[in-house]
């Protein structure tokens, strides 16, 4: 049986192509699937469910314009609707990513951080401190204590933000419980393998203990503002032909399309589906 | 009922729109604000209960971990002791994204739709700490930084003022206009009496197009058929119809013109029938039809080439610099949302895969006594925003842009912006390029309402305001409704369900129905079926209006449910407006009175061409000759302060705040090496992700050659083109051009544009430069624009208004497949002990270079171009990139090797040691010269020693030297004649390089 995985799309997002992509090269079954045929529209009765799937991407973008915070509206719109079939499908081990825009849908959404197993908005994306949209690389240091699934078997990784509102913020007894509970699986470090201690660029938005992503106490649901299905080939990192060249200096040829450590996340994902199949 | 909900951040957490405000207030106005904090105010002019409102705030509006939420003031919560509230919102009429998507997300979550007269209006409250701020300071901010009149309207109060229990009361930017929709109906007696017409209705006709207009109407069988219809002489409708499609903007009469150029050096005389089709059309034409990799030019939207064997790209570009020039944001937010829509309606429909910008402005810190409508500071701001928005939001890779400064530019600022979409070369077994409409099928309007917008364009601001009158004139672009569009058309055409498509920009439906109906010889359409944003706007305006994110399809009768559903799911708004016939006629209608009556072919024939004098004189009899400059003796302090200069100094802040990334094509970035601050050369994007093939872009301007001559500009322009396209891996041989041209008014007049001729002659050099070009190097004008009248009278201190014209500016974008992505390179240096090479001949052509530029000097030998040995030297690099053989490219152009040379170096983090003694050069020339040359035709190029031997013999005759060495370190080393001239090391380069704006964030 293969692994089913639905990438959402419609009202502005717009990583989905490339999540989808990713998703398949990573050995999934993937379908971008319209939010409409999730929860229906005016005169439009929903066509499909997470039932049919073992994996559900929110992937970036920017719902609904983003114009009332980062994916508020889009976590309002799959409360109103989809609340029954996600607690299903939570039961039935079903893995759950967000990434950036869909990060942000899942801390409104509640499925983020789900301290003691219950929905809540306890966390918080705010504006960036740096006040701006940030397309910049950044540095992720994994978590080896984290329950985190995605992030099995990965020690750091580069990939890109690309956000304007990344700045995690929890209250203090909300930080403390994501940390005794090691849910902050990613942090943004300082380039040289150590934390960024808060310092722009290398924590680029500001974020409380650089936390760059976090997961849920199983480990089954991860949100993360970088985008990891940036970095799925070599050839979409900034300095890949100076990889390339220096590999070649030593007898490696290295290929645009040689896979990336960002599709490490997805690989994780449909390894972790495939067990709970 | 009217209520008002405030939100702000928990006081507790820093607010980066706050300090930003702060900084910009102390930067710009040396204003001191000691805190700033920013409230979201939302409207709410509904039949809510306060239940609903509440659900509404708490679930949907208010973050309940960083935000507090209010339907009364929060001020004093979130900032007691604030000193002032100063409160920004829309006018009435002007697009409100956030209340449009509070109207979406209220709907769903409270199970219940909107009326028409329900709405929400977003404002904002600014809440200053500045106990120093007088009402003059207040109100300049208002207006100055946080507002624009043309479209806001602001409110600023002192603390002592404030009303604590209503704050700023509810203000509802309601659209009235108290107006019965009429058809005028209008007799026209005399050329006198329309040209009358004309002014008062601001229809700009032209004098020599009246006569044919008049002859039309007045023509007995035209009189006959029109009488069946119940009409006579023209309307209303007809009359502002014509108006639009015979506008320069639209009809592109100054390109199509007939030329009479003189050079009065020599008394030759040249007549130029029409610039356009000898210039432009014909080697396109030529061209396209020896090369079948070039699908589609010079009639849709956009331009069409093959990207793969499956798959073809459509480009194109255009600018938008009026309303940028009046409102930056709305102006240039539109403008790129705007032309994506251009190749969503190319062909059958492409999907966009990249965007690029130019902003051509003032000095960003001019102070001189010029006082123009925005200061360039605010008008590159809001430029940068609205690409940002524009571009980020539509989910679309904004690949690379090009800002540049000139005094010139406080006249107009230029705002160029292009767009890239991909396409399958067929569409249900049919080529997906072509479209037609037939008889029977409907015409359907998909996408945003039609309001009174961009009406008239600016003559409507000189109108008088009321507080409901539509300020509709200057838009804002909204990139959200136009993606759910763009992924509904997508699905449409995937389905085989459209006939026709193309967009709504200039002239809106007049233009999209007007030319749709060519194809099938007709069309029938009820204007009073076309959703309106508010009641009251006549037939006419409803014709012309050019609300944004909106296009016109074609679709069969039987496919209409299926559309229709498919439009619903997306949340997009369609509605069938009409029917295509084969009648000839175009027939309009408003509900049942017919209120336009014509042939479709009315515009296409019969009107006058414009004609133009052109007077050339050449640049060494205009008195232009070359400076007299003796060697630096610090080199290395001139090469910094270039690198800090306005023009060559990092972007950087611009180009990350674009997503450039977005759908993960990303393969050359617009910046180079580990410090990501060094421009590359060109994007290289590979927008399908399960294809291997690539797409190259780059755009070129090169301004200051154009005050020398206006075709050494273009040449040089094309051959930086060709080459940055080559640099990356982009295949020379299917390079496509696109020209945008931005031009001063041409025509002569005595009084107004005494230089006239002289521009007349400047554009006809510069399109002959495009023509040989075009030929020489081989390649076809994919897509190309024009924008005139780039002019202003900008008032100074003492209110004397001068003419400021922009200089002739034209920017040139190449576009070129990658077939494989392991040719791409990039320009910085890769490994210690590489060669240093620098590809073609440096000449003594320093004239509009950057280094006379930065010293107040023109010159006179602008770059001379060979385009052929340039497209030799461009197949030879990219052979040897086939092969492996150079670890990095960069183009030798602006600044000359010297800059190349520090973008190298800054980008690499490596050494470089390298000797003028060798370089392949004519005689004569000084290490300055030699380092500031713009010879075009050039490249620096870094290889690996072992295979140099490899690449000398891949170059044959082309000029070719080693220059030195990469090395370990990161210090850039120039010797001359045996001796160093000049030593930096990168970080003090990178430090002048991003000085300027590096604060900009």
């Amino acid at each position: 049986m293969s692994v089913r995985a639905l990438v959402l799309t419609g009202f502005g997002l717009n990583c989905d192509f490339e999540t989808a992509h990713v998703l398949r090269l990573a050995g999934a079954e993937a379908q971008r699937v319209h939010i409409s045929d999730l929860t229906g529209a005016p005169g439009i009765a929903p066509s499909r469910s997470l039932d049919d799937y073992n994996i559900v991407v929110f992937d970036g973008g920017f719902a609904w314009g983003d114009d009332h915070g980062a994916g508020v509206i889009l976590s309002t719109r799959l409360k109103n609707h989809m609340g029954d079939q996600m607690q299903r499908f939570l039961e039935r081990g079903g893995l759950v990513l967000g990434i950036c825009n869909g990060f942000q849908a899942l801390v409104n959404f509640g499925l983020l951080p789900m301290l003691g197993g219950t929905w809540n908005r306890k966390v918080a994306l705010a504006a960036n401190d740096c006040g701006n949209f940030q397309d910049r690389w950044v540095e992720l240091l994994i978590n080896p204590e984290s329950p985190c699934v995605f992030t099995k078997g990965l020690e750091r990784l580069e990939v890109p933000i690309r956000h304007g509102e990344g700045k995690l913020v929890a209250d203090d007894d909300t930080l403390a419980e994501i940390e005794g509970l090691g849910l902050a699986a990613v942090r943004y470090g300082n380039g040289k393998g150590k934390i960024a201690g808060g310092k722009w660029p290398h924590n680029p938005n500001g974020s409380m203990n650089d936390i760059a992503g976090i997961c849920d106490p199983t480990g089954r649901v991860f949100g993360l503002m970088p985008h990891p299905e940036a970095y799925y080939r070599l050839s979409q990192h900034p300095t890949w032909t100076a990889i390339r060249e220096r590999a070649r200096r030593e007898g490696r040829e290295l290929g645009p399309q040689d896979e990336g450590p960002g599709l490490k996340i997805f690989r994780n994902a449909v390894a972790a589906a495939r067990e709970a199949l | 009922m009217a209520s008002r909900l405030e939100i702000g951040l928990r006081p507790q957490l820093p607010d980066p729109q706050g300090n930003g405000l702060r900084q910009r207030a102390k930067n710009y106005f040396k204003i001191a604000i000691e805190e700033a904090r920013v409230l979201r105010v939302l409207t709410f002019d509904t039949a809510l209960d306060q239940a609903q409102l509440d659900l509404a705030a708490s679930k949907i509006f208010t973050n309940p971990v960083t935000e507090l939420g209010s339907f009364g003031p929060l001020a004093a919560q979130v900032l007691p002791g604030f000193d002032w509230a100063l409160w920004v919102g829309f006018k009435p009429g002007v697009r409100d994204n956030e209340g449009a998507t509070a109207i979406e997300a209220m709907t769903d979550a409270l199970g219940r739709e909107f009326g028409p007269d329900e709405a929400v209006y977003s404002s904002r409250l600014y809440l200053l700490k500045a106990p120093r701020l007088n009402a003059e300071g207040a109100e300049a901010l208002c207006a100055e930084l946080l507002a624009n009149p043309i479209i806001q309207r602001w409110r600023f109060i002192p603390a002592g003022e404030w009303d604590q229990n209503e704050g700023i009361g509810i203000i509802i930017p309601k659209v009235a206009l108290h107006h019965e929709p009429v058809i005028e109906r209008i007799e026209v007696r005399s050329d006198a009496e329309l040209m009358e017409l004309s002014d008062q209705r601001s229809l700009f006709l032209n004098a020599a197009d009246i006569p044919v207009i008049r002859a039309y109407f007045d023509n007995p069988d035209v009189r006959k058929k029109r009488a069946e219809m119940g009409l006579a002489g023209p309307t209303d409708v007809e009359l502002e119809y014509v108006s639009q499609a015979r506008s320069d903007h639209c009809n592109h009469n100054t390109f199509g013109g007939r030329y009479s150029y003189v050079d009065l050096a020599t008394g030759q005389k040249m007549e130029i029938k029409n610039l356009f089709k000898e210039c432009i059309k014909a080697p396109t034409e030529e061209l396209a039809s020896q090369k079948d990799w070039v699908v589609s030019v010079l009639w849709d939207n956009a331009g069409v080439a093959k990207l793969d064997d499956a798959f073809n790209y459509a480009v194109t570009g255009e600018t938008h610099n009026s309303p940028s020039n009046m409102e930056a944001y709305g102006g240039s937010i539109t403008g790129i949302v705007g032309v994506y829509r251009d190749p969503m309606g190319t062909g059958l429909g492409s999907k966009l895969c990249a965007g690029m910008w130019g902003f051509c402005v003032g000095p960003r810190d001019y102070d001189g006594e010029l006082k123009p409508l925005l200061h360039p500071r605010r008008l590159l701001d809001g430029l940068v925003e609205g690409v940002r928005d524009g571009g980020n939001k539509s989910g679309i890779p904004t690949a690379l842009g090009s800002l540049i400064f000139d005094p010139r530019y406080l006249g107009k600022c230029l705002v160029f912006v292009s767009a890239v979409g991909v396409m399958p070369a067929d569409v249900g077994g049919k080529p997906s390029h072509l479209k037609e409409t037939h008889a029977g099928e409907l015409v359907i309007m998909c996408g945003g309402r039609v309001g009174a917008d961009g009406i008239h364009g600016v003559t409507a601001s000189s109108a008088g305001f009321s507080d409901s009158t539509p300020a509709g004139h200057v838009q804002i672009g909204d990139p959200y409704t136009q993606k759910k569009m763009h992924d509904f058309l997508l699905e449409a055409r995937d389905e085989g369900l459209i006939r026709f498509i193309t967009d709504n920009g200039g002239g809106g439906l007049s233009s999209s129905v007007g030319e749709s109906a060519r194809s099938s010889r007709g069309a029938d359409v009820d204007l009073a079926k076309v959703p309106l944003k508010y009641d009251g706007l006549d037939p006419w305006q409803i014709w012309v209006s050019e609300s944004q994110e909106r296009m016109t399809v074609a679709i069969a009768p039987q496919d209409e449910a299926r559309f229709m559903e498919l439009s619903a799911k997306h949340g997009v708004e369609s509605t069938v407006i009409g029917r295509y016939t084969d009648s000839g006629m175009l027939r309009l209608s408003y509900n049942d009175e017919t209120c336009c009556y014509v042939d479709v072919d009315f515009l296409e024939s019969g009107f006058p061409q414009w004609q133009f004098e052109a007077q050339w004189l050449p640049p060494a009899l205009r008195g232009l000759c070359e400076p007299v400059l003796s060697e630096p003796t610090d080199h290395a302090g001139l090469l910094l302060e270039l690198l800090d200069s306005p023009n060559l100094c990092s972007r950087e802040w611009i180009n990350r705040q674009f997503d450039h990334e977005v759908q993960g094509a990303s393969v050359i970035k617009p910046f180079a090496g580990a410090g990501q601050i060094v421009p590359s050369e060109a994007a290289v994007l590979q927008p399908l992700l399960e294809r291997g093939a690539g797409l190259a872009m780059t755009q070129v301007f090169l301004i200051e050659y154009g005050d020398i001559d206006t075709y050494a500009m273009v040449a040089a322009e094309m051959d930086e083109g060709l080459r940055r396209i080559t640099a990356v891996g982009g295949d020379p041989e299917q390079i496509g051009g696109m020209d945008n041209f931005c031009w001063p008014s041409i025509q002569y007049d005595a009084k107004t544009n005494p230089d006239g001729k002289y521009k007349a002659a400047q554009l006809v050099r510069a399109c002959w430069a495009l023509r040989d070009g075009c030929l020489t190097a081989g390649i076809p004008l994919l897509s190309g624009k024009d924008s005139m009248y780039v002019d202003g009278m900008i008032p100074d201190e003492n209110g004397l208004r001068r003419r400021i014209s922009g200089p002739p500016t034209m920017m040139f974008t190449a576009t070129a497949p990658v077939h494989d992505l392991a040719a791409c390179q990039s320009l910085e240096p890769k490994v210690a002990g590489d060669e240093i090479w620098v590809l073609g001949l440096t000449k003594d052509e320093l004239g509009g270079g950057a280094l006379y530029n930065h010293l107040g000097y023109v010159g006179l030998n602008a770059p001379k171009t060979d385009l052929g040995a340039t497209k030799k030297l461009c197949l030879a690099v990219s052979r040897a990139l086939q092969k492996g053989l150079m670890a990095s490219v960069c183009v030798a152009g602006r600044g000359g090797l010297a800059y190349g040379l520090a973008r190298m170096a800054m980008a690499g983090g490596l050494g470089l040691n390298v000797d003028l003694d060798g370089l392949a050069a004519v005689d004569g020339l000084s290490a300055l010269q030699k380092l500031y040359s713009e010879s075009c035709g050039r490249f620096i190029v870094t290889v690996d020693p072992a295979r140099s031997a490899e690449l000398r013999a891949l170059l044959g005759d082309i000029p070719a030297a080693c220059i030195g060495l990469v090395q370990a370190g990161e210090d850039l080393v120039i010797n001359s004649g045996g001796k160093e001239i000049l030593r930096l090391g990168a970080n003090r380069m990178t430090k002048s390089f991003t000085r300027r704006f590096g604060g900009l964030v």
